[in-house]
């Protein structure tokens, strides 16, 4: 078969509008997923074990479930005990939630791998414990977990396309609905494709600039 | 030292004051009764074979180990008490064997973060402090450096600037230059000898028999986990009383040369 985007290319505006959508819910995502993620996982690793164990229960259950059922629970589940969310919110709520799930655990790996002296330091030098966490541990945590994150990070643009099961206009949404109007599904996905892996490279490049920076500092 | 020394050290303020002190690792009785005091402005250094508890007497007195029985205390606050880490870093400054620096922070930021952080100094203040120190430990043009740029002897100097910092009433030091490659050793115990001149009261745990003998008041000899003999450099290095004290002292000098009393002329006593 022969390419022709004569047919796609005069809705360009919709794969930009849609792609528009899944960079906010991913950047949203991703904001509100690293800030839960890092909450839980110093919870995992705090010296009091009901902490640990409700962080750990949560990691158990958002790594154990599929993000498809954790979206359509809160979009579909929740109304049922009276919480009615628009699309949009749910599926930002559901990908942050998930993200932080994994980024707890990473974390956790980050926080342990810290060496003993460095709390030992910050201990004998009057830090309190959360005081050491936050100028000693987490930053040098952080560090060590950066090309981790970043693969989170990814998977999360990735997986901010099951949005669209939510009825979402992001960019697999856009590029359905492309599809359906002029049936060139070849040329739309090519095209939906491309501009996912345009944002996953950019992304990428983002961290590992990151990573080159701080470890340079 | 003479007898009116002696006397006056043991009219001075008791800084460290350790009594019975008893520390378990499960079965492993590590600590087995330890009785030690050190005055205000004394140099006491601890030597003893590996594995003797000479660390864990040094952690126990900076809370970084639990007590198991009897006390120990620092100008008069026990260090069991239910004190924040604050209380204590005010009274101990603690050297590391490998300095425990703050790999992502420069050596500035490695001195002033607890000055600012607990002691609640103005950040230029704290600056202003952190170069006096540095001057100090001869390391003033290092002030923007990583640690991983500097070399261990830097290092621990700076390791040792960064607990000054926080002004502390004694310095406990837990080998500080057993890390070190030979030809960096000399530069930290000059530092440490300078500051032993300065009058801090310090508690070094050492393999370095000449500042052993040269820099402090007195030596305490360990062995599974009580002090075996304790001594004026004079008497316990070149006459000890405890059969163990010499057969240690014996094993050091048949040791590597560079170690332990090789360099010490050990019939001049
Ligand atoms: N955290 C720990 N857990 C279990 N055993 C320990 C611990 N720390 C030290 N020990 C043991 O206690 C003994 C004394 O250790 P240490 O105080 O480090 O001796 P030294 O500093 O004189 O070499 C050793 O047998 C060591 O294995
Ligand atoms: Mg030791």
């Amino acid at each position: 078969m022969e390419l022709d985007f004569s047919l796609v290319l005069p809705r360009m505006g919709m794969f930009i509008s849609g792609a528009a959508v899944t960079i906010l819910a991913s950047a949203l995502s991703l904001l509100f997923g690293a800030a839960l993620g890092l909450f839980v996982g110093v919870m995992r690793v705090v010296p009091f074990k009901p902490l640990q164990m409700l962080a750990g229960a949560y990691i158990f259950v958002i790594r154990g479930t599929p993000l498809l059922i954790q979206l359509f629970f809160i979009y579909f589940g929740l109304p049922a005990v009276g919480i009615n969310l628009s699309a949009m919110t749910a599926g930002v709520i559901g990908l942050s939630l998930n993200s932080a799930g994994y980024v707890g655990e990473i974390m956790r790996g980050g926080i342990e791998g810290v060496p003993a002296g460095q709390w030992e330091a910050g201990k004998v030098l009057g830090l309190s414990y959360f005081g050491s966490m936050r100028f000693i541990i987490l930053p040098q945590a952080v560090r060590a977990m950066l090309p981790a994150l970043g693969n989170e990070f990814v998977t999360l643009i990735k997986e901010s396309s099951l949005l669209s099961t939510l009825a979402i206009r992001e960019l697999t949404m856009a590029g359905q609905q492309v599809r359906s109007a002029t049936y060139a599904s070849f040329e739309t996905f090519i095209i939906v494709g491309a501009i996912y892996l345009t944002l996953t490279t950019v992304t990428g490049i983002c961290l590992r600039y990151l990573e080159k920076k701080w470890s340079a500092a | 030292m003479s007898a009116e020394d002696a006397e006056d050290k043991g009219a001075a303020k008791s800084i460290i004051s350790v009594r019975g002190l008893r520390k378990s690792f499960g079965d492993a009785a590590v600590l087995r009764g330890i009785d030690l005091e050190v005055a205000e402005g004394e140099v006491v250094s601890v030597i003893g074979p590996s594995g003797s508890g000479k660390s864990t007497l040094a952690r126990c007195l900076c809370r970084l180990e639990r007590i198991d029985g009897g006390s120990a205390s620092v100008c008069g606050a026990d260090v069991q008490g239910r004190h924040k880490n604050s209380d204590i870093a005010r009274l101990v400054g603690m050297i590391f064997q490998n300095y425990n620096l703050y790999p992502h922070m420069s050596v500035l930021q490695n001195i002033t973060l607890s000055p600012v952080r607990v002691l609640k100094m103005a950040p230029r203040e704290a600056e202003e402090l952190a170069a006096d120190l540095l001057e100090k430990v001869g390391l003033s043009d290092k002030i923007r450096a990583r640690p991983r740029e500097l070399s261990g002897g830097q290092r621990q100097r700076v390791a040792i600037a960064r607990a000054l910092a926080m002004n502390p009433r004694v310095m406990i030091f837990d080998e500080p230059t057993s890390a070190l490659d030979p030809e960096l050793v000399g530069e930290v115990l000059e530092v440490m000898e300078k500051l032993a001149g300065s009058g801090m009261t310090m508690l070094v745990i050492t393999h370095e028999m000449m500042f052993a003998k040269d820099a402090s008041d007195r030596i305490v000899f360990m062995d599974d986990g009580l002090i075996v003999e304790e001594g004026v450099p004079s008497q316990l290095l070149f006459n000890p009383r405890q059969a163990r004290t010499r057969q240690f002292l014996q094993r050091l000098s048949g040791g590597k040369p560079g170690s332990g009393l090789s360099g010490v002329n050990t019939d001049g006593a």
